[in-house]
This record gives structure tokens, C-alpha cells and sequence, in this order.
């Protein structure tokens, strides 16, 4: 194989060729484990593979679900691969990255990469118990320490995500006059992209700017509907050689490019550390992006469409500058523009994302870029070739863009 | 217990015995803003640890900063998300004045009118009845803001 001169040997060279997901409820009464075999299998039938045929698993380090659960429940014959990625939302891209390299390493053949929790039933997000019990003596236990650096966050009541964001949010609008409709216009997007697919959670609940202006406030600025939904559900992909792909039932939506990144100020711990970087307004989506391009051969001019991560309406605001689609500060204007709707320039979130069709971290945006390549989205983009697929931030983030096999 | 303390949930209290943070709250204990800094080339290094990447030296110092800053980012929070925290109440992100690589958090009672950029200043909260004060923020010139 010839070498790619810019530094992308992996460029098209692998593809995934089965998703499968489960249904996306508040409720599933099942385990984890059992979301994760009913995506897994549904992914792998969708490949034209028995489970058999897998050899490698990657996941996200905050999944209950462990490689070898996985590998038990789905009666794999033997597992020569396995990996974690995050933390959290960042994991997605990074699990394909991981994939990638293990196909084109050697060290396995097909690999699921899968998502499950219980994200309503179950842990739920932005419950914070830290602190303040389970102390003994006089003094409360303490927060911090051992690397978390929450001593200098918790204390004060910061202790959900969507408080993050919502200071990331006003530091935005301060900037550059963002104003709440704009996030409000991607939160409709995202809603009115739902409506049209059956399997999201909020098929049948359409959203007006005049709901979305008058929902409660959670965390100002942020409203009830800038923050993405809770769902018990999972994903699962299937990725393998092009080659392997090809042969499959479906048209193998080829890995174009992969990219991580951890930006050139990563910051400590899990979350909150992330408000000292110089700036809170460029993300690592920035320094993704470039990376993601450059390996791609691609910029954000060859994208048809794309999934954004989509925790909080602001985390899209802020990756439609980072990923060039609008320059810095432009984001609420390009929001705002219809330029993210079905007919616009840049469709995105197709399936309805985590604001609307369920909160699977990231996996659900890659299930769905991969229908877009093959022209079965229900709210399919005429022609779309190119699709790029985000994942979480502000710790560490990753992406890969999706293209159709010419 | 005693009454008041029937009527408000229990404190979050920080860590205080960090190897790498426990100075800053040390510092605090003595009614004193102290960042990490290398000793060496002067960097900043918060939050706090022991290696300064900027010169390769292990040697660090906790430097008194004046305690003014800028109000760089806030949110009102009215969505309760922990028991110890009942809403609304108000988390400022504050860029100091004689520190700009530095950013502390802070907590206002309420939903006060705040502007970014105003000027704020630290204050120190007792939190438990082990002379642990957390480091606070509020707006400068004080008015309407009570102590909390």
C-alpha cells in the first residue's frame, strides 16, 4: 500500500459495517449488560457476522459493562483485544481510533465498540452526593484530593456538568452577545430532527422557540431544553478492513479519518479544571479538528452533514466555531441562520442527538452518521458523502468523519 | 446538634491534607490567598502541584496574592443538584488580579446582579469547627451581598 504523504495511513482503510441499537426508554428494566448484547447482536447481524467472527472489544471507562462481561454474555470464542476510552463522552471517536488501530495492527479482525447505561433508571447524571455525609467525628468527610482537584470546585456548588457548561455559556454570551434564542435555534434543530424518527425519545413532542424560551431555567443561562435528555438504552458498532466491509450486507461506511485530542492545556481530573484554561470559549474541538482534517485531506466545506455532540445546546454552539463551520463568535449568528436545519448548509444531528433522540455518550451520533452514508437516516441529507462525527468535551474530545465508498 | 444546624444541611468542606493542594488551604487558614508558584523560573502553578513543567524543577512556593480579581464567569443555579446546596444560589468564576493564569470559584447566596468584569474581592468562610476557612468571593464595593 502506498503511504499517505500527510501522515494518515489509516484513511479509508477501515469502515463499519453493522450498527445496532436498542430502544431508548426512562425505563428499560433490564441490566446494562443485557442493552449491551441486544445492541452488540443487532450490530453484528446488521455486518452479515455471527459473534463468533468478533475478536476485539472497546468500550467507555465509565460503562458498568467490562470487555470480558461482553465477551461471556455474547459467547465470544476468543477475545484478542480490548480497550478504554474516555473520560466519558470523549470516549466515542476514541473507541473507533482504538479499533482502527488494532484492525490495522494486527491485532484483531472486527471489533465492537458499544455504549450502555441506564441513564435514567439507573446512575443518573448531575446527581451529585459528594461531600458533606459519611463522615465520621465532628468533621464531615471532605471533598478533593488525590489528584481530583474537586477541593477547589465542590465546595462551592459546583457539582454538575450542566453548571460547567452553563458558565462556559456566559463566558460565550459575554464575548460575543450570544444570546439565548441562538441556543435555542440548535435545540430545535435537534428537536425537529426527533420528530421525524420514530425511535428517538422525543418523536411525538414537538418544541417551539416560544416552549424552548419559556421552559425553567436550570443553571442560567441555561433553559430545561439546553440540556440533553436522560435514557436508558445502548449502541453498538462494528468495525473491521475495508476489504471485510465490502463484503458485507450493507455499504460499509468507510473510517475516513480519526482524530483525538486533549488540546495543548488538558487540565487536571475529570471536569472541573477545565475552567482555568486560558480560554473557555475554544475547546479541544479546536485542536481535534485541525488534526481530524489533516488526516482526512477533508475541511469543513467537504462536510454534508454532521453530529455533534450534543450534552448541552451550547457544546454544539461551540464546536460549530471549532470545527471551522463559522468563525470564532459566529456560532449563535450561524445558528440562528437555518444553516444547521434539514435544507441548510449543515444539517446536523440527524437522528435528533442526545437533546432529543436519547443520551447514549456519543454512540448513538456515530450510529447515525453511519445512516447517513447509507441513505437510510430518517432525515436523510440528499447526497450526503461526508459525514462528521463528534464526541464529548471539554476534557479531552475525539471525532472521525464517515465517508460513502466511491 | 443545635438548632441552626438542624435548619442547614451539612457543610461541603474541602480536603485540606493534599500533599500538592494542602498549602493553599493552609494559607487560607491564616486569612491568607497563597498560590503554588516555581520557586525557580516564577510560574504559577494552579491548581497546585509539585513539578513546574516550564523549567523542570521540583522546588515550588506558596506565593500571598492580593485577593482582588475580575468576575470572569457565573451562573445562578435553580435546578438543585446536592442537599448541601438548596437553590438559588450563585457560582462566579473569578480571574485574579495579580494572577491571570489563575481562576478561583466562588459562592453568592441568591441570584445578585453580577457584570463581567466587576470587581471582586476574596473573603475567608469558616466551614467547620476545625478552623477550616474556605476562600469567597464577592463583588467590590460590598452592598447588598449578606455574609452568607
Amino acid at each position: 500500500m502506498s503511504p499517505v504523504p500527510d501522515g494518515a495511513p489509516h484513511r479509508d482503510r477501515c469502515a463499519i459495517s453493522g450498527i445496532g441499537t436498542t430502544r431508548f426508554s426512562s425505563n428499560s428494566g433490564r441490566s446494562t449488560l443485557s442493552l449491551a448484547v441486544e445492541a452488540s447482536l443487532a450490530a453484528v447481524a446488521d455486518a452479515g457476522l455471527r459473534p463468533s467472527d468478533v475478536d476485539g472489544i472497546v468500550r467507555c471507562d465509565m460503562d458498568g459493562v467490562a470487555h470480558n462481561d461482553l465477551a461471556q454474555a455474547l459467547g465470544l470464542r476468543e477475545l484478542t483485544y480490548w480497550g478504554s476510552s474516555g473520560p466519558g463522552g470523549a470516549a466515542p471517536g476514541g473507541m473507533i481510533s482504538q479499533a482502527v488501530g488494532a484492525i490495522l495492527s494486527g491485532q484483531a479482525t472486527t471489533v465492537l465498540a458499544f455504549r450502555s447505561l441506564n441513564g435514567r433508571s439507573g446512575a443518573r447524571f448531575g446527581r451529585s452526593g459528594s461531600g458533606g455525609s459519611g463522615g465520621s467525628g465532628r468533621r464531615p468527610r471532605p471533598v478533593g484530593g488525590r489528584g481530583t482537584y474537586d477541593e477547589f470546585f465542590v465546595p462551592y456548588g459546583l457539582v454538575a456538568p450542566g453548571q460547567l457548561f452553563s458558565l462556559l455559556a456566559r463566558r460565550h454570551m459575554v464575548e460575543f452577545g450570544t444570546t439565548p434564542e441562538q441556543l435555542g435555534h440548535i435545540a430545535l434543530a435537534c428537536r425537529a430532527r426527533a420528530n421525524a424518527n420514530p425511535a428517538a425519545q422525543m418523536a411525538d413532542r414537538p418544541l417551539s422557540m416560544e416552549d424552548y424560551l419559556s421552559a425553567r431555567m436550570i443553571s442560567s443561562p441555561l433553559r430545561l431544553f439546553d440540556y440533553c435528555l436522560e435514557t436508558d438504552g445502548a449502541c453498538a458498532v462494528v468495525v473491521t478492513s475495508a476489504e471485510r466491509a465490502a463484503d458485507g450486507p450493507e455499504a460499509p461506511a468507510l473510517i475516513r479519518a480519526v482524530a483525538q485530542s486533549a488540546g495543548p492545556e488538558p487540565q487536571f481530573g475529570f471536569l472541573f479544571p477545565t475552567l482555568l484554561r486560558d480560554s473557555l470559549t475554544t475547546q479541544t474541538s479546536k485542536s481535534v479538528a485541525e488534526t481530524l482534517y489533516r488526516r482526512a485531506g477533508l475541511g469543513p466545506a467537504d462536510v454534508d452533514v454532521a453530529q455533534f455532540y450534543d450534552c448541552f445546546t451550547i457544546t454544539v454552539l461551540l464546536q460549530l466555531e471549532d470545527y471551522g463551520f463559522c468563525a470564532k463568535g459566529e456560532g449563535g449568528p450561524f445558528a440562528g441562520s437555518g444553516a444547521i436545519d434539514k435544507g441548510g448548509s449543515l444539517p446536523i444531528n440527524t437522528s435528533g442527538g442526545h437533546l432529543s433522540e436519547g443520551y447514549i455518550h456519543g454512540l448513538n451520533h456515530i450510529v447515525e452518521g453511519v445512516r447517513q452514508i447509507r441513505g437510510t437516516s430518517t432525515s436523510q441529507v440528499t447526497g450526503a458523502e461526508v459525514c462528521l462525527v463528534t464526541s464529548g468535551l471539554p476534557v479531552t474530545t475525539s471525532a472521525l468523519v464517515l465517508r460513502r465508498a466511491s | 446538634m443545635s438548632g441552626a444546624a438542624v435548619d442547614r444541611p451539612p457543610r461541603v468542606v474541602p480536603e485540606t491534607a493534599d500533599p500538592d493542594t494542602g498549602g493553599f488551604f493552609a494559607a487560607a487558614a491564616r486569612g491568607e490567598l497563597a498560590l503554588c508558584a516555581c520557586a525557580a523560573c516564577g510560574a504559577v502553578l494552579h491548581p497546585p502541584r509539585a513539578y513546574c513543567a516550564a523549567c523542570g524543577r521540583w522546588d515550588t512556593v506558596w506565593r500571598t496574592v492580593s485577593g482582588r480579581g475580575r468576575l470572569y464567569s457565573w451562573t445562578t443555579v435553580e435546578h438543585q443538584a446536592h442537599r448541601a446546596f438548596p437553590v438559588p444560589y450563585t457560582i462566579v468564576l473569578v480571574e485574579l488580579d495579580d494572577a491571570s493564569e489563575a481562576r478561583l470559584v466562588g459562592y453568592l447566596p441568591g441570584r445578585p446582579e453580577l457584570e463581567a468584569g466587576m470587581p471582586m474581592r476574596v473573603w475567608f468562610e469558616p466551614v467547620d469547627d476545625q478552623g477550616t476557612l474556605l476562600p469567597q468571593w464577592r463583588p467590590e464595593p460590598i452592598d447588598s451581598i449578606d455574609g452568607a
